[in-house]
């Protein structure tokens, strides 16, 4: 009886464009739409939300460069479009303490606005992607409080998610957050043999 | 088993800067080498490598459970004995592994030698599971190798699918990844491995380890502040559970890759306690720890720190006499013994096999080559083909 050996060793199927990084240059879409969040259906686009530029170069290290257009135009679009205050302690009174800055018009006119808190982006991978300011509030008298607001005042839900298409799926068993008292207890191990590690570094072996 | 030279295929490193594969050269230094590759049979393959692998993973799973229910094996591998019952917890709930890399001595023929167990931190996973498997798709649609070639690598398949079963073993929709901060080569594994993460449909965000943050109620959080309920860090059991953190692991209730178990298997002590429970089996090398050492002893054997890495701290001895040395951070936890089985040589290259588990599944090799006995970081990789 014949048993002809069809079984590979290798595996079958990689999903090339998964592992592609280079995304092909394509400018970031300028004028910078809103990303549409629909709410409904499964339609929803997935974003994800930095808190700046580092944070977007961190968890994207192949796309730094999209990270980088995508918050200069969101830089751009807060001084354009966040909501602007006559008085410092009115916009304060919204957003809380120390979260203002003041803003000079082309005009000459001055105003107070909330900082830029963070930026949304849509999934990078598409050829087309959007970048949107966010904003958050940490006043108690602000129905904005801990949310992400777009310019517009729309409520993009609690301002500790990251990712806006949210799973179905609860964050199971502990709080999804935490206020953290300190970091940097990992890693000391690395700084104190550093000298003799590999020339180029890492811990793998 | 041959070293076959071949053209390189002219625009790979254009190639690689598309795939975001960044560490092929270091220091100016080729690493990922395409000039030959290393060609076997299927029965090399099944036979000498495959099916030992998944053996001495069977094996090294008894030692687990010996050592962790046993505080003189405990204190004897050095495991501080705050994470005592940590480690027996995790071995005694089945916490799921991602997977190891066994390295051997192997020329064709023969039983392979291990090396040792790279259990919880290996490396050069991108070049094996991905950069490898697009070297020979290429070759052979190029015409340049035969259409029969296989390869010895189902790893991107099995740790996709790994993730899959990690994913509903703990009920969890995204995984926390991270490494060291100023190592690209850590940082392309691990981004490796968040991709195949998120090829199984989880979330995978990334901090460097020196961002982990210990929160008022004892979890441990990321840059954001979101609590890290599953870490898959590129980053030693044996330095965490010395850190200052080290105390907050229990508290924080985190479902970690790999799991503390395998802190018994990446810890060279495996090395003369396999010898111990397996003595004389083929693919296994005799092993001694320091007080069980026989005296008069001729023959080389190879003194390695408990705890080390790509190398470094490794002496081969004959008699009193050191013959080769390497320098390195690693000794203060003691060391031990190995017969010293002299790696393979082809043309002027020795050659040290990788074999590859996922969970406890043989998935692929990978092969390094050196100018020295002693494979260290500055050895290159090469390709391989079943033919």
């Amino acid at each position: 009886m014949t048993n002809p050996k069809t079984t590979q060793k290798r595996s079958a199927n990689i999903n090339l464009a998964r592992m592609r990084k280079a995304v092909s240059p394509k400018p970031l879409a300028l004028g910078v739409a809103t990303v549409m969040l629909s709410g409904c259906g499964d339609d929803r686009e997935q974003a994800m939300v930095f808190t700046n530029l580092d944070d977007c170069v961190n968890q994207l290290p192949e796309q730094a460069e999209q990270c980088q257009l995508a918050y200069q135009s969101a830089l751009a679009e807060a001084e354009r479009t966040a909501p602007k205050y006559n008085s410092q302690s009115s916009c304060e009174y919204e957003f809380g303490a120390n979260q203002c800055t003041s803003y000079r018009a082309d005009n000459g006119s001055s105003w107070f606005m909330p900082f830029m808190a963070g930026y949304m982006l849509s999934s990078l991978s598409s050829p087309r992607y959007y970048s949107t300011p966010m904003f958050t509030s940490y006043s108690p008298y602000s129905s904005y409080r801990y949310r992400w607001i777009g310019a517009d005042g729309k409520d993009f839900g609690d301002f500790r998610k990251r990712n806006l298409k949210v799973s179905k799926k609860a964050f199971a068993p502990k709080p999804t957050v935490s206020r953290t008292i300190k970091r940097g207890g990992f890693g000391s191990s690395v700084r104190a043999k550093s000298s003799w590690g590999s020339s180029r570094g890492g811990w793998g072996g | 088993m041959l070293r076959i030279n071949i053209p390189e295929r002219k625009n790979w490193q254009e190639q690689a800067s598309e795939f975001g594969f960044h560490f092929h050269t270091i220091d100016g230094e080729p690493y990922w080498d395409e000039s030959a590759y290393y060609q076997f049979t299927l029965e090399q393959i099944e036979q000498d490598l495959e099916a030992p692998t998944e053996e001495i993973h069977q094996m090294c799973l008894h030692v687990v459970d010996k050592v962790v229910n046993d505080e003189q094996w405990l204190s004897q591998f050095q495991i501080p004995d705050m994470f005592w019952q940590q480690v027996l917890d995790s071995w005694n709930r089945r916490d799921p592994s991602l997977y190891s890399r066994l390295d051997f001595a192997y020329q064709g023929k023969g039983p392979a030698k291990l090396y040792e167990n790279n259990a919880d931190t290996p490396t050069s996973l991108y070049e094996s599971g991905f950069w490898q498997w697009l070297w020979l798709e290429e070759q052979v649609n190029n015409g340049v190798l035969s259409r029969a070639s296989d390869q010895f690598n189902s790893l991107q398949e099995k740790l996709v699918n790994q993730f899959r079963v990690i994913a509903q073993h703990y009920d969890i929709d995204h995984l926390h990844f991270a490494c060291c901060q100023d190592t690209d080569e850590d940082r392309g594994t691990v981004q490796y491995l968040q991709d195949c993460a998120q090829e199984a449909g989880l979330n995978s965000p990334f901090l460097f380890i020196e961002d982990i943050g210990l929160s008022e109620t004892g979890f441990f959080t990321d840059q954001h502040d979101h609590t890290i309920d599953t870490l898959f860090k590129l980053y030693p059991w044996e330095f965490m559970q010395r850190e200052s953190f080290g105390e907050h692991i229990e508290a924080a209730q985190v479902n970690w890759l790999e799991p503390m178990w395998k802190s018994v298997l990446s810890n060279k002590a495996l090395l003369p306690m396999l010898w111990q429970l397996f003595p004389n089996h083929p693919n296994l090398l005799p092993a001694w720890f320091e007080q069980d050492l026989p005296h008069s002893n001729d023959a080389p054997i190879v003194k390695k720190p408990l705890f080390s890495r790509e190398g470094a701290n490794i002496s081969i001895l004959r008699g009193n006499q050191t013959n080769i040395n390497t320098p390195g951070p690693y000794g203060e936890e003691g060391y031990i013994y190995q017969a010293y089985a002299p790696l393979p040589r082809f043309s002027e290259h020795y050659t040290l096999i990788g074999s590859w588990l996922v969970n406890d599944e043989a998935a692929g090799i990978s092969i390094r080559e050196d100018h020295s006995q002693i494979t260290q970081d500055s050895s290159r990789y090469l390709p391989h083909i079943i033919l």
